[in-house]
């Protein structure tokens, strides 16, 4: 068990957790600090929380120790608007003994390799907005009026518990404007101004990638399938704890939808590997970074999948329609992404 | 967006600069693995490569992706192949059978365009090369371009007014900004776009100039109401010109002296009420039609200058005002006359995304079940006392 090992240098970076660091990953041996909690996920993927003190880890455990905070981040709704944001204070929640596994250290299992540090964070709760807000499932228009700031924190508030394990103690709009300046950011376009357009009766119609570029990391795509790999079940038990609406024909529709994401978590667990055609023979770096974009794919309609479960929750019976029609749009795209993973190379187009 | 509300068919027109009227047909069909967009135009392969790839392109640009459904576009005639103004209307037409564009007459859509960089959003063409190792190949190019372009210039006008005849009351023409030839007289249907981002309003997201619009509601009798739109764009002023009256450093061209001081008074007082407005922009405010008469225009083009300012949310579709004030200083919303015409007007037009503001006062007397009905449209609205969050 390791109990009489010895006690390892505390790591550099433990002063700042809870500070700008909000989760690190622990070595077996060395200790969390006070105030702090451990996480401890099997390799089963079953997580356990521990009090703080000394790791010690069985076979083919991992631990990290995270900092309940608060923490306070500044998000922008929206890119078009950069002198406006939203100042979040986030707590991570306590652990809540109704449910299997807490969302939090499902996120620390699943999205966190060494370290959680509060920019990272900043950076994807505001991509979770942003994106729900552009999809519609949260609305905040200009001038807010207070019934509408009212659904919109309530939903905000469900969609980060239910994408991060976090909950949003204090939102309030801020004026972000002596520090973010949209006059300094017009003025840098200007001088910086995107390439000349090329034109397209002169290119060739179908245009040819330069063979040497690179644009994704293999990385991206482990990372990608991991988390494909751990999240869509709890994504599927989610969706299957929620209370549907009496008559019509949800009920067919939810069940069609739990068999299809059922579907696409297999597919996703049995993915081949990515840099290989056949046994002996490797696959052209080209069709790789194909790939690789279509695992982004996937990965993006499960953030938008996470946001919708949030919303259905939420939701009142008039709107179970719509939303699974939308979780049906994200579906098909998870499974175009996933099937376009597994494809070795584009398939030939119908002809026109 | 719900599929069953939307047809499977859309259509959008465009005029060749020979006269002859395109009609670009798209529709929609389950997916089943086949290829997310098809084209197809009799005996012309090549321009219907051309047409894919440019339907692709602006794909590119739009924010939700949805997989499900595979669109097929067809034209009824084949342009020459050297003519590129119907780019748009396939684009529209595309856009139109998804829903991503919703005009209040989906019928009477005509659209002029074409662009090299639609993966952007942009309606800019490149400059043909006059030089290196292409320059056979480019004269020959320039030479033909100018071929188009000439014989083009003869009938230009008349394209756009044989348009014009054909469009109902509450069609729309689409054009270029930048377009060689614009109409001659543009009307209140005519809507002249730099980027795809503009049908809604919105601005461009890497260009140097914040350019927004905003609509309101004109009245003018009955026949012909229409929802007209005013633009603001601003550009950073230069430190050594802000020393200046806020009032001198806005512009609007189309307005004569006294409307004009009336609309510099208005932003600049909207400006004040705002911490961080005076003194930062150079800025010029255009209109749809600039001839009416009345102030309640003021709250859409204070709203605009707030969102082109980087100051407001922006909403998903347009924003859709009626307010004025006598007291901007402090945000105040007053109201308007002509309720009853401006609420119809505003109900026949509103689409999914878009944002009614009207003022306060006007929110006891609303009909029943109005603001439900823009809600199952997708719109939301809200009778605001002041300006800002809350």
């Amino acid at each position: 068990m390791g109990i009489f090992s010895r006690r390892k240098a505390a790591h550099p970076d433990l002063p700042e957790l809870g500070r700008t660091i909000i989760a690190l990953a622990c070595e077996a041996g060395s200790v969390a600090p006070d105030g702090s909690t451990l996480v401890l996920c099997g390799a089963n993927g079953q997580t356990r929380r521990q009090a703080a003190g000394k790791v010690t880890l069985a076979q083919g455990e991992r631990a990290w120790c995270f900092h309940a905070g608060p923490y306070t981040l500044d998000l922008l709704p929206f890119a078009a608007a950069p002198e406006w944001g939203l100042r979040l204070r986030v707590l991570v929640d306590a652990a809540d003994p109704r449910v299997a596994q807490q969302r939090f250290d499902l996120m620390l299992q699943s999205e966190v390799a060494q370290k959680l540090t509060g920019e990272q964070l900043r950076v994807a709760l505001q991509s979770a907005l942003q994106s729900a807000l552009a999809l519609g499932i949260l609305d905040l228009p200009p001038c807010t009026t207070v019934e509408e700031w009212h659904v919109f924190r309530a939903g905000l508030n469900q969609l980060v518990y239910t994408r991060f394990g976090l909950t949003v103690d204090d939102c309030v709009p801020t004026d972000l404007a002596p520090q973010a300046d949209y006059a300094a950011i017009l003025r840098g376009r200007a001088i910086a101004p995107l390439a000349a357009p090329v034109p397209l009766l002169i290119t060739p119609a179908a245009p040819q990638p330069v063979a040497g570029a690179i644009a994704y990391g293999a990385d991206e795509d482990a990372s990608g399938l991991r988390r494909l790999f751990i999240e869509l079940g709890p994504l599927c038990s989610g969706l299957r704890l929620l209370e549907l609406p009496a008559g019509g024909s949800t009920f067919e529709l939810h069940q069609a939808l739990l068999l299809r994401l059922g579907m696409a978590s297999l597919n996703a667990s049995s993915m081949p590997s990515l840099g290989w055609a056949a046994p002996d023979q490797p696959l052209p770096v080209l069709q790789q970074q194909r790939r690789i974009g279509s695992t982004l794919l996937a990965v993006q309609a499960l953030d938008e999948a996470w946001a919708v479960l949030a919303r259905m929750q939420l939701a009142r019976s008039s709107e179970w329609l719509a939303l699974l029609d939308e979780a049906e749009r994200i579906c098909a795209n998870l499974e175009t992404g996933l099937a376009g993973r597994r494809q070795l190379y584009p398939p030939v187009e119908e002809a026109a | 967006m719900n599929q069953t509300t939307i047809p499977a068919t859309a259509v959008c027109r465009s005029v060749l600069a020979d006269g002859r009227v395109l009609t670009i047909t798209a529709s929609r069909r389950p997916r089943a693995n086949r290829a997310d967009v098809k084209c197809s135009v009799a005996a012309a392969p090549a321009l219907a490569q051309r047409m894919q790839q440019a339907v692709r392109m602006a794909r590119l640009t739009e924010p939700v992706l949805d997989t499900r459904d595979q669109v097929v576009l067809s034209m009824d005639l084949a342009p020459a192949a050297l003519e590129r103004d119907w780019e748009l209307a396939a684009i529209l037409a595309d856009r139109m059978v998804r829903g991503v564009y919703a005009p209040a007459d989906p019928a009477a859509v005509f659209a002029f365009g074409s662009s090299d960089v639609w993966h952007l959003g942009r309606l800019r063409l490149a400059e043909v090369p006059h030089h290196g190792g292409m320059q056979a190949q480019g004269q020959h190019m320039a030479a033909a371009v100018c071929k188009v372009a000439a014989s083009g210039q003869a009938d230009a006008g008349d394209r756009y007014s044989r348009a014009l005849a054909l469009l109902g009351g509450d069609g729309v023409l689409v054009y270029a900004e930048g377009a060689a030839m614009p109409p001659r007289a543009p009307d209140g249907r005519c809507f002249a776009i730099s980027h795809l981002g503009a049908l809604q309003g919105h601005a461009d997201q890497a260009d140097c100039v914040a350019s927004v619009r905003s609509w309101f509601p004109l009245y003018s009798g009955g026949l012909h109401d229409s929802l007209a739109w005013v633009e603001v764009s601003v550009y950073p002023l230069d430190p050594a010109d802000a020393a200046g009256s806020e009032e001198d450093s806005i512009s609007a061209p189309q307005l004569e002296p006294s409307r004009l001081q009336a609309l510099r008074q208005t932003l600049a007082a909207a400006r004040h009420f705002d911490g961080y407005g005076l003194g930062r922009w150079r800025t010029l405010v255009r209109f749809g039609q600039p001839d009416f008469q009345g102030g309640s225009y003021e709250l859409a083009l204070v709203m605009a200058d707030r969102m082109a300012r980087g100051r407001e949310f922006p909403p998903r579709g347009r924003l859709i005002a009626s307010g004025q004030s006598s007291a901007w200083h402090a945000g105040r919303v007053e109201t308007v006359e002509g309720q009853q015409a401006k609420l119809e007007l505003i109900i026949r037009q509103a689409g999914a995304g878009d944002r009614v503001l009207l003022p306060a006062d006007w929110s006891a007397t609303l009909p029943s079940g109005y603001q439900a009905q823009l809600r199952q449209r997708g719109a939301s609205l809200a009778c605001i006392g002041r300006i800002g969050m809350i």
